[in-house]
């Protein structure tokens, strides 16, 4: 499976910069490209991608790339 | 329906002298928790007592609304800018005004500036050579006409204008004296300053943050204050619905207000029914900067039968339609005194009561008013306000000043045309996110061979919308 780099790829896309900019430690509001318009632009990337559908409740959730890889987890999307 | 503040309107104040009247009146600090009063506030700072400029580089923490209170109660001309600004535009902008004092705490020196600290936690950059132009003394702000693009063109507003623009809002807002406002609406838009001086002046608490409402803490801090209101353009609207706001009673909450467009249709119906379900009002305003503020509003029991429309004027104001070209002029004692490109623009104030809006409007039977157009070149990306003849002046200049035209497609893309077929769609979507911090999935580029042209060789902007 190559769904880890998939990943990276689909939040670089959110948020228009590199994918190897792309770090578990990365944060909402922690670079400019993060805020909430690319927010929900990644919201929308994610279920395009993996087939899911994410909760309102969980979108909020969603403020680091950690919290990302856990909430995709619950999701059962495999990485 | 009216507001709880039939107060006489004492026009003879300034805007910080009903705010200080306001004893009562707490910040709260949404970092620490502390809540500092407006007492607590009144003259902290040691700043000269002069005229001049100050640049305030906002981020809607408790530092920042202490500077602006500060500087407002003072000679000085209050220039409120985003910390967010891109560092090339600040820097333009500072070498051009010569600002007197700035306050912007991410930076530690600037050059032509030495550090002054002028409390115990707020530091000041001081001009080390006294700029020599002078300020017309109606003019007491200067606001932005774009929150991003870095234009040197300001608004110039009185205090006035200030006062003027929130008690006509007061006059209809259910403000009440021991009301909790989040201050999630940047106060460098006018529509967050409105927020900030109508609540400052009639309301109990000011929450200070700059947390927004995709992050849990904003909804921590909005249970653990009991926030009374919130406030935001369709965008935020639409984010609201996203997170499952409307899902559930916020029971500290009791009322919404609204601006920068107008809502879709889904969402109308679901905010109806969210505050008949709960009992919530909801505000829908119109207003623009040069109006300081507000121009009009829609009652909530209006918000379904009246849908789209952008209400009646606000109290003593009132609007006309132009016969040939159907624009919406409006009449009021908040409108501006003149645009102001540069210093020079500062020593001069045009006293007027009217307002062309840009916006092409009709009006029904009843007095309401829709907005059916815009004559301006200016769209609404996200609730943000850009002009596309600057950014098409930011694009060309990045690009060596090849031929590029921007249009807006229904306020929710902004459209990049041009002649190159060389031209890769990234480099454009780069210059646009480093300059203004536009999302590249809200740009689209479009290769023409062949730019349309009006008879007398200027752009054809209808044509190129048209360019499929």
């Amino acid at each position: 499976m190559h769904t880890q780099q998939n990943l990276q790829e689909v939040i670089a896309k959110a948020f228009g910069i590199a994918p190897t900019d792309i770090t578990d430690e990365l944060e909402y509001q922690g670079i400019p490209e993060w805020d909430s318009v690319s927010h929900l632009v990644l919201v929308t990337e994610l279920e395009t991608a993996y087939g899911i559908t994410i909760e309102m409740e969980d979108v909020l959730t969603m403020g680091s790339v950690a919290k990302v890889k856990e909430l995709l987890k619950k999701y059962n999307v495999i990485m | 329906m009216k507001g709880n503040n039939h107060l006489p309107i004492p026009f003879t104040m300034s805007l910080y002298d009903l705010i200080n009247k306001n004893q009562d009146l707490f910040f709260i600090d949404a970092q620490t928790g502390h809540a500092v009063s407006v007492k607590t506030m009144h003259q902290s700072l040691q700043i000269d007592n002069t005229q001049g400029l100050v640049f305030i580089y906002n981020d809607n923490l408790i530092g920042s609304i202490e500077v602006l209170l500060n500087f407002l109660n003072s000679k000085f001309t209050v220039v409120l800018l985003g910390a967010q600004l891109h560092p090339s535009f600040k820097q333009n902008l500072e070498e051009l005004y010569t600002p007197y004092y700035i306050y912007d705490p991410g930076r530690k020196t600037i050059e032509g500036y030495k550090s002054t600290q002028v409390s115990a936690s707020i530091r000041l950059l001081k001009r080390k050579e006294t700029p020599a132009y002078s300020i017309h003394s109606n003019i007491k702000m200067l606001l932005s006409t774009s929150g991003t693009t870095g234009s040197p063109k300001f608004v110039k507003l009185s205090d006035g204008n200030l006062v003027h623009n929130a008690y006509s809002i007061l006059d209809y807002m259910p403000v009440k004296k021991d009301d909790v406002v989040p201050l999630n609406v940047p106060i460098i838009f006018v529509y967050g300053l409105s927020i900030f001086t109508t609540n400052c002046m009639a309301a109990g608490s000011i929450v200070c943050t700059n947390n927004d409402i995709l992050q849990p803490a904003f909804w921590t801090d909005f249970s653990k204050y009991n926030c009374s209101t919130i406030g935001g353009v369709p965008y935020v609207y639409e984010m609201l619905h996203r997170i499952g706001f409307f899902k559930k009673d916020h029971p500290s909450l009791r009322y919404m207000t609204q601006t920068g467009g107008i809502l879709n249709q889904a969402l109308r119906t679901e905010i109806a029914r969210y505050i008949s379900t709960y009992g919530k009002q909801f505000f829908a305003q119109y207003g623009q900067t040069e109006a300081a503020g507000r121009m009009a509003y829609l009652p909530q029991q209006d918000l379904l039968e009246k849908a789209a429309s952008i209400g009646r004027p606000i109290k003593n104001g009132r609007f006309e339609i132009d016969d040939e070209t159907s624009e919406l002029i409006y009449y009021g004692p908040n409108v501006f005194g003149g645009y102001a490109n540069g210093p020079g623009d500062l020593g001069t104030w045009h006293e007027t009561n009217k307002l062309y809006t840009g916006d092409v409007a009709r009006v029904d039977d009843d007095g309401y008013y829709y907005i059916t157009g815009r004559i301006k070149r200016i769209i609404k990306l996200f609730g943000t306000r850009l002009n596309l003849d600057e950014v098409e002046l930011i694009l060309k200049n990045a690009l060596g000043g090849q031929t590029v035209v921007c249009t807006g497609i229904n306020d929710k893309y902004l459209r990049v045309s041009h002649v190159n077929d060389q031209l890769e769609e990234s480099v454009i979507k780069l210059v646009l996110k480093e300059k203004l911090q536009i999302h590249p999935a809200s740009v689209q580029v479009k290769y023409i061979p062949c730019m349309p042209l009006t008879p007398n060789g200027k752009i054809d902007y209808p044509a190129v919308m048209s360019v499929a």
